[in-house]
């Protein structure tokens, strides 16, 4: 019987080579894309996972004055970790993490730059599982200038000599040495927590740190007792920083809270100053693709159970004969189910070849290392458990549906076209058109907010910007760098800066001395050289700018609007000017400092963020991180030709690197770009199965009213006629999911872009146009059969009749 | 074998009401082989498909066999009538996709024979209806009268007891008519029971007994035999 089955299932499916193509095809469209989604979401799920202890991370609130709006850091301070755990029983171990700048390391004449080395307590390999390869786990991070190294940095360092007991140093500056204790397991793409080498905290921690209260340079992980109730922990914390921090008062800008390791790669979204998250991704945006797929997949059952009970016309006499020689109704059905379920596989098989072959790009757009491994028996299991299921889904209806036929009426000829029959048909279709339109919408959204970042004035100049790293060594011959690169052709202007635009800047808190009592405010600051806001075309709207006089250096400080506004709450201030001149500066140091200039303000964030208060301080002799060099754009080899000679001519043994600073400003958004991007290429897809299921439908459509069209040709009808009356069913379909598309694309839409601090604008005509859009492409897809039917000669439908 | 009595079966529509049996009594008895002839809408094929248990009437009593099926469920019927009735039509009504072989072998699917007993049968029948060399052909590559030689064997390939014929030469020559006639005469003279209605005075010939309907009834019957 099932032979029988199988083979009338494979002669139907050749004899209709166009239903059997849009139905694999569209199934296979929605099943690929439904791997790689789940590829994706199970991917993002791996992180951290193989750590087994009960991990948390210590994160805080900070909520200082001058902040435009509290905001939650990653970052601790260093007498957090042993005070928590003496106070709290709850908590069982911890560790600190600080990361380096990159680590310039020299082993005798071979030099190697890693470029994440952790510093980290002695019971890091305590709570984290990373795996070692040589060593003792107790005993690799016990002392201080223990270094523990990646395979791939040992292999780099020391290629095939035992790596063990060796000593590697700085390349430049103090010159700490550190020997190797250990080989550590590369670091797995799904660790959120990345590093080439690990070094004991205890090699830089300097005496004073250890009351540090207040300064917040380390990331604390805690290990906690399994069942700990967490918010009943959280809540103690407010009492136990009024213990510590009682003299400072800092306790009152602090809250702390602790985040699950498994949710520190996804859930981290509303945390900011995470410098140790390794392609922090979030997890809403896992949900977006979650659904979009799911979509995609319902849109290409649909097609299939409409496209399966729009041909029930031509099953039917083949259901009335199997019936009248003794098929029972349950067999017919497990027939038809048979056939639905033979489509899915048929169409996995596919599915899983242009996965395979597509994953590379994939990769490529998502910054993943996804792979669908082929020999991963329960995931190959489950990808085919849930096609069967798609198919059971797909299937069931036109089985029942199509086994329910009165065998003497069929093999009348008596056509099954019930009215209630259509409406579902046509419910569906509403459905997936409406989910078309809000995909089209969506996409469209997410496209011009994310063209709008990336164009949006940022109230500065960053083109032909190339940035110049400087390690502490070079940093001390940046002057004469400076007068080098001024002296060359294409070489436009020269600044520097302690930290750079489009980074998370970091904050210190500030004093404001005016007429009234002295005010404690925080706020984002960066030190730079006088020539910085003339460089970078910021303009200063009140006061002067920097100067290259001797009084200005340590001293002058220039303020941003919104830490002006901030300012002007002082009673007796009334406009910028009456700022300039007060004295403000460093909370810390005994302030000689005084606010000499106000500038607009402009985005030293991404767009994601409002702009904070800002601080830009003239200070020459602290060093600077990096050089900006403005040159000439149209003559950018010569330019580029020229910085490596003169960085050459100062720095003769130092390596040159550079990067161009608008590259870095999208970078910022690559994660949004990549959004955007699979978000459009899912929601084409989505658009592709809809159509191809009206192209189905019409054709079954065209086919069945055959003489129908023969009819009203004979009647008198024009081509017009036909051809209006065919699309216009259809077209009445698009319209209405249209007008159920609107609404709740816009309550989205508008959810979405509650995240940006800088969005667009909703406009209506992109929600006019989606429709049109949707419309034009369902009239195209609809006409073709309406013409074909109306142009037919109708003498010849009526004869076959 | 079979004895219907007071069998009524109406069909309604929004506004109308039509008889299509009224208070029919037809007793056939088991070898006979009948004709039922009578002008379009007279009841014939409502008649026919309620013998064929693939309708159930609207009041009356159908005895098949003894057993009083005019109220069986969907279900019982079609167990009863897949080991009992065969069916021929007038349009044939193959199916496309399977070839002759496996056309005719169907029903044998159907009642659960085996594999190998299903091969020794239908090439029995296929043989019997000289059509054996054409078995691996699909129905549109036949000739009418071909086709409804396959349609013929795959109605007794279950050897029921009962075959209803409706009009079987009704899509044929005359020719290729009198040779489905015949086969039809000769299953009747192995012992099968043949129920035919037909338009046809020539085919009815063929029959012992023919059975005139009108309106929903009968209004005379010949016998020939």
């Amino acid at each position: 019987m099932i032979r029988n089955y199988f083979k009338i299932t494979l002669r139907n499916l050749w004899k209709n080579k166009a239903f059997t193509a849009i139905n694999i095809f569209g199934l296979a469209i929605g099943i690929a894309a439904s791997i790689v989604i789940m590829l994706f979401v199970s991917f993002e799920n791996s992180f951290d996972k193989v750590h087994s202890k009960n991990i948390y991370r210590l994160n805080e609130v900070q909520k200082f004055e001058g902040m435009v709006q509290a905001q939650n850091v990653a970052l601790s301070m260093y007498p957090m970790g042993p005070t928590l755990l003496s106070e709290f029983p709850e908590i069982k171990n911890f560790t600190r993490v600080r990361q380096t700048e990159k680590l310039d390391l020299n082993n005798g004449d071979l030099r190697i730059i890693l470029p994440a080395l952790l510093y980290v307590d002695s019971t890091f390999l305590e709570l984290f599982d990373f795996k070692l390869l040589i060593g003792n786990r107790a005993d690799v991070l016990q002392n201080p200038n223990s270094i523990v190294l990646t395979e791939e940095s040992a292999k780099k360092l020391f290629a095939d000599k035992d790596p063990i007991g060796q000593t590697l140093k700085k390349f430049v500056g103090d010159t700490i040495t550190y020997t190797v204790t250990g080989i550590i397991e590369n670091v797995p793409e799904n660790s959120h927590l990345q590093f080439n080498a690990l070094a004991t905290f205890s090699t830089i921690v300097r005496p004073r740190d250890k009351d540090n209260w207040g300064g917040n340079w380390l990331i604390t992980y805690l290990e906690l007792e399994e069942n700990t109730d967490i918010v009943a922990l959280e809540q103690k914390f407010p009492d136990y920083l009024k213990k510590y921090m009682a003299e400072s008062e800092g306790w009152k800008f602090y809250e702390l809270f602790l985040q699950p390791l498994s949710t520190v790669h996804s859930g981290s979204a509303d945390i900011t100053h995470d410098y140790l998250n390794f392609k922090k991704f979030d997890k809403k945006y896992t949900a977006i693709f979650s659904i979009v797929a799911f979509i995609i997949l319902l849109i290409a059952g649909i097609n299939f159970m409409n496209l399966s009970t729009a041909r029930s016309v031509e099953r039917s006499r083949e259901v009335g004969i199997r019936k009248t020689i003794g098929a029972e109704r349950y067999q017919l059905a497990a027939q038809f189910l048979g056939e639905s379920l033979l489509l899915s596989i048929a169409a996995l098989l596919i599915a899983l070849t242009v996965v395979k072959l597509s994953l590379p790009a994939i990769n490529e757009l998502s910054q993943r290392e996804l792979s669908l491994p082929l020999n991963d028996f329960p995931l190959l299991l489950s990808i085919l458990a849930g096609t069967l299921i798609l198919g059971l889904f797909a299937g069931i209806y036109p089985a029942l549906y199509l086994s329910s036929f009165n065998p003497i009426r069929v093999l009348k000829g008596a056509l099954y076209t019930g009215k209630s029959k259509s409406t579902l048909r046509n419910a569906l279709v509403v459905g997936q058109f409406t989910g078309a339109i809000l995909l089209i919408i969506g996409t469209v959204f997410a496209l011009r907010q994310l063209q709008f970042m990336q164009t949006q004035d940022p109230g500065f100049n960053k083109d032909q910007v190339v940035i110049i790293p400087l390690n502490r060594v070079t940093s001390q011959k940046y002057e004469t760098l400076k007068s080098e690169l001024l002296k060359k052709a294409d070489i436009i202007a020269v600044t520097a800066a302690q930290q750079r635009l489009g980074n998370n800047l970091h904050q210190a808190g500030m004093r404001f001395h005016g007429d009234g009592p002295i005010r404690e405010l925080t706020s984002s600051q960066v030190i730079v050289d006088p020539d910085y806001l003339s460089l970078y075309d910021i303009p200063v709207i009140a006061g002067r700018n920097f100067t290259k006089e001797e009084s200005d250096n340590a001293r002058a400080y220039i303020i941003n609007e919104t830490m002006a506004k901030e300012l002007l709450e002082d009673p007796l201030r009334t406009d910028y000017e009456s700022l300039i001149g007060k004295k403000y500066g460093f909370g810390g140091m005994d302030s000689i400092g005084f606010i000499a200039g106000v500038t607009k303000d402009f985005n030293f964030n991404s767009l994601h963020h409002k702009i904070e208060t800002l601080s830009i301080f003239c200070q020459k002799d602290w060093g600077f991180a990096e050089v900006s060099v403005k040159v000439n754009g149209a003559k950018l080899e010569e330019a580029l030709r020229n910085i490596s000679d003169s960085w050459k001519e100062v720095n003769q043994d130092q390596p040159f690197e550079y990067s161009f600073l608008d590259e870095h400003f999208e970078e910022m958004y690559t994660a949004d770009r990549a959004v955007g991007k699979v978000v459009s290429i899912l929601a084409g897809l989505a658009i592709l199965i809809s159509c191809l299921g009206l192209f189905g439908l019409a054709l079954y459509s065209a086919e069945r009213r055959v003489k129908e069209i023969g009819i009203r040709k004979v009647l008198g009808a024009s081509v017009q006629n036909i051809t209006a009356m065919l699309s216009g069913d259809f077209i009445k379909l698009v319209l209405i999911s249209t007008l159920i598309a609107w609404p709740v694309a816009w309550f989205g839409v508008r959810r979405w872009l509650q995240d940006f601090a800088y969005r667009v604008e909703m406009d209506i005509w992109i929600f006019i146009a989606a429709g049109c859009i949707a419309l034009l492409i369902a009239l195209l897809t609809v006409s073709l059969h309406a013409v074909k039917a109306a142009v037919a000669n109708p003498v010849k439908s009526l004869r076959t009749e | 074998m079979i004895k219907i009595s007071n069998l009524e079966k109406i069909y309604r529509t929004e506004e109308v009401e039509t008889v299509a049996l009224n208070k029919l009594n037809i007793e056939v008895k088991e070898g006979e082989f009948v004709a039922i002839m009578g002008p379009s809408g007279c009841g014939k094929s409502t008649l026919l498909n309620i013998l064929g248990l693939l309708d159930d009437p609207d009041a009356g009593s159908y005895l098949f066999n003894g057993i009083e099926v005019a109220h069986f469920n969907e279900r019982k019927r079609a167990e009863l009538r897949k080991h009992n009735i065969g069916f021929v039509f007038q349009s044939f009504n193959l199916i496309d996709e399977l070839t002759v072989y496996e056309n005719v072998e169907l029903p044998l699917i159907y009642t659960g024979v085996k594999a190998a007993d299903r091969k020794s049968r239908v090439e029995y029948v296929l043989d019997k209806m000289q059509i054996m060399h054409r078995r691996k052909h699909y129905p549109q590559q036949l000739s009418g009268g071909q086709q409804q030689r396959v349609a013929v064997a795959r109605a007794v390939v279950n050897q029921p007891k009962l075959i209803l014929a409706d009009e079987p030469t009704g899509n044929l020559d005359s020719s290729n008519g009198n040779e489905v006639m015949q086969l039809l005469t000769d299953l009747n003279e192995q012992g099968t029971t043949i129920i035919m209605v037909t338009h046809s005075e020539h085919d009815a010939k063929f029959s012992h007994r023919i059975i005139r309907m009108l309106d929903g009834q009968t209004v005379m019957e010949n016998f020939l035999a």
